[in-house]
């Protein structure tokens, strides 16, 4: 009998050990998996630009400035007050992805016009380009409102339990008059509990 | 003999509830041309604590299809659930399936909250709320 035990406890064993093979275990995870740590991660963003995205597009506010017209949006990089180091101007090129895509809204990029103005003087001046379709300055859209907004955090550690909320505030803003016509604001809170060993 | 049942017991118990982590979950998909809805229930234990009460449908300003779905909550604890709100065209395809997410959502003891959609494009006709318990995902 004792035979027995011990090869059944050597083959648990055996299971038990095979899983500590040196190279590690890779896997594709899903985007939106379960959090690993208090921080931002990915699926805080996801969610952030879904919600933020669908906000924007329900609200009335943006199409009665515009008197109905698709308007023209420029993006302005959110600031991050927050203690952790995020790519906030990820976030809004994504909104500004999710908004592109609705087709209810048009974007000018200032990011890209030093490009612009390169490729129009080559088209001017290099002689390749047929005179007539060549594209002249002054003639993009203007932007009408600008995307922008903000992340803050507040940390609370007590014992073993580390709390963190985060809130992400976008805006929209009219450069005519210079009123907010649209806001929104997604709160997280995550919460640690640090083993005792 | 009795260290064999008791490794034997732990190893069997180890393996019935690993299987009990299922992805399965509710479905509930709306039409919003025909204004119908149905639900799909995949997972006993979501079946048991979670029912879908109302399906609403309206149209924001822009003209995208909106959708509110009420979840009331079964049991006295709190649940820790995850959804997501896909769109369909007229084609049954889905639209932009990559940049829709699963939201978490907390429904507190025989609490009823509700969730909203916006559709991601105007073509957009069926929607679609998967619900999911949030161990779940990975």
């Amino acid at each position: 009998m004792n035979a027995t035990v011990n090869q059944f406890i050597g083959l648990v064993l055996l299971a038990v050990f095979a899983g500590c093979a040196t190279a590690p275990r890779v896997y594709e995870s899903e985007l939106d998996r379960t959090p690993l740590t208090t921080r931002i991660e990915p699926q805080d963003i996801r969610r952030t630009v879904e919600k933020m995205a669908e906000s924007l597009i329900a609200d009335p506010g943006v199409l009665d400035a515009t008197k109905g017209e698709r308007p023209v949006l420029d993006i302005e990089p959110m600031k991050n007050r927050s203690q952790m180091i995020v790519d906030m101007q990820s976030i809004t090129d994504s909104v500004r992805m999710r908004l592109i895509r609705s087709r209810l809204f048009r974007f000018v990029d200032r990011s890209t016009s030093g490009a612009d103005i390169t490729i129009m003087d080559e088209q001017a001046q290099l002689g390749l380009t047929d005179r007539r379709k060549a594209i002249r300055p002054g003639q993009q859209s203007a932007a009408q409102m600008y995307l922008t907004g903000s992340l803050t955090d507040m940390v609370t550690r007590v014992g073993r339990v580390t709390d963190h909320y985060y809130k992400f505030t976008m805006i929209l803003k009219d450069l005519r008059t210079g009123e907010i016509v649209w806001t929104d604001e997604q709160e997280i809170r995550k919460v640690a509990n640090r083993p005792m060993l | 003999m009795k260290l064999l049942s008791i490794v034997f017991s732990v190893t069997l118990a180890g393996i019935l509830f690993t299987g009990c982590r299922t992805s399965a979950g509710t479905s509930v998909v709306m039409n919003h041309e025909t204004g119908g809805s149905v639900i799909y229930e995949g997972n006993t234990r979501l079946h048991n604590s979670v029912s879908v009460t109302a399906v609403t449908y309206d149209k924001v300003p822009a003209g995208l299809n909106r959708v509110n779905i009420q979840l009331s909550s079964l049991i006295q604890r709190s649940q820790h659930l995850q959804y997501r709100i896909a769109w369909f065209n007229a084609e049954g395809m889905e639209i932009d399936a990559d940049t829709r997410t699963y939201r978490p959502l907390v429904l507190q003891g025989l609490d009823t909250v509700t969730v909203t959609g916006v559709a991601n494009s105007p073509a957009a006709v069926t929607s679609r709320l998967r619900l999911r318990e949030w161990r779940a995902a990975r």
